[in-house]
């Protein structure tokens, strides 16, 4: 039977979020729905302070976070929070993303039960 | 192998990491409005069913289980349907984690009905506040991931089931002491979940 069409097309894996800092912030702005600053976030990505503040202003012109910008202590902080469109579209990513990893986990283990199948004759 | 399997495992805690501190959305107002009218009708209906509950605890117990599996019924099927449509990607981990802290109690509400009409019938006068009892720790579970506001019903529920087993004997039978918490109780919970919850937009997904 043919493989149903664009069964491995996995359009869901949006660019934007397919990127290993930018899923980073994303996952530690979804898992703290009250935000994080600038710096718990630096911290928690391990990204330095310029890289952080290119992929925020990436994922800002997206409409996937949110900036805000304020005092503490009479300081200034950066409050970062992901917007409810920003987690709509990671939780449609993470969905492919599983998708990717159930296939792959399918086509090891059937690779896996067939070299097992060949090993037989040449063991008896 | 390993590798696929935990990023699987990953993926999965990442999901119910985000379910946990989302406010579920699952329950809808008209379904628990409705629910409020079932236990009206019950209560209307009963003294015509059953004129004497305290020895004839079987038909008592089918008119309330008729509105306890209809409820629960509308219930679910609103629970499904608003589930994927407000949650979509969250849906299944939200309606698992809601059914996880109410289910528990409506198990134990079962097998103790059970208990009580079969093994001690002469305390089935028990059942009405020990139902309201019940159903208000199923409540307080789930206020975890609905509005803080929730707790008020919750309470009630607590109230109403203590004064009913505090009436002491078979009078706690009569139709108005299912029919009135419930009822009061379903509207509260509609009216908290019409007004207070999450506005549609907000929510998620």
């Amino acid at each position: 039977m043919p493989e149903q069409e664009g069964r491995f097309a996995y359009e869901g894996l949006d660019r934007l979020i397919h990127e290993r800092a930018r899923l980073s912030v994303l996952t530690s702005l979804l898992t703290h729905p009250k935000g994080l600053t600038f710096v718990e976030l630096k911290a928690m990505c391990s990204l330095t302070d310029g890289n952080l503040s290119r992929h925020l202003s990436i994922l800002e012109q997206d409409g996937m976070v949110l900036i805000e910008k304020g005092h503490e202590k009479n300081r200034p902080q950066t409050l970062c929070r992901i917007t409810a469109y920003g987690k709509k579209r990671y939780l449609e990513y993470l969905e492919t993303l599983e998708q990717v990893v159930r296939d792959a986990a399918k086509i090891a283990e059937g690779s896996k039960a067939n070299s097992r199948g060949r090993m037989r004759p040449a063991e008896a | 192998m390993t590798d696929l399997r935990r990023a699987l495992g990953d993926i999965h805690a990442i999901r119910k990491q985000v379910a946990d501190r989302t406010e579920f959305r699952g329950y809808g107002p008209v379904a628990m409005a409705c629910t409020a009218l079932f236990a009206v009708i019950s209560a209307t209906v009963q003294p015509y069913v059953v004129s004497d509950p305290a020895h004839t605890p079987v038909r008592y117990l089918a008119i309330w289980f008729a509105a306890a599996t209809l409820s629960l019924l509308l219930s679910s099927v609103t629970m499904y349907t608003r589930s994927r449509r407000m949650h979509s990607g969250l849906s299944d981990e939200m309606i698992r984690m809601a059914a996880q802290q109410f289910v528990p109690s409506v198990g134990a509400g079962l097998l103790m009905t059970v208990v009580l009409v079969f093994a001690i019938p002469h305390v089935v006068w028990m059942l009405p506040g020990f139902w309201q009892v019940i159903f208000s720790l199923g409540v307080f579970a789930s206020c975890r991931s609905l509005p803080k506001t929730m707790f008020a019903p919750a309470c009630l529920y607590l109230g109403t089931g203590v004064a009913a087993m505090a009436i002491g004997d078979t009078r706690a039978l009569s139709p108005w002491v299912m029919g009135v918490p419930f009822a009061l109780g379903q509207m509260m919970i509609a009216a908290v979940l019409r007004f207070d919850g999450a506005a549609e937009e907000d929510v998620d997904a």
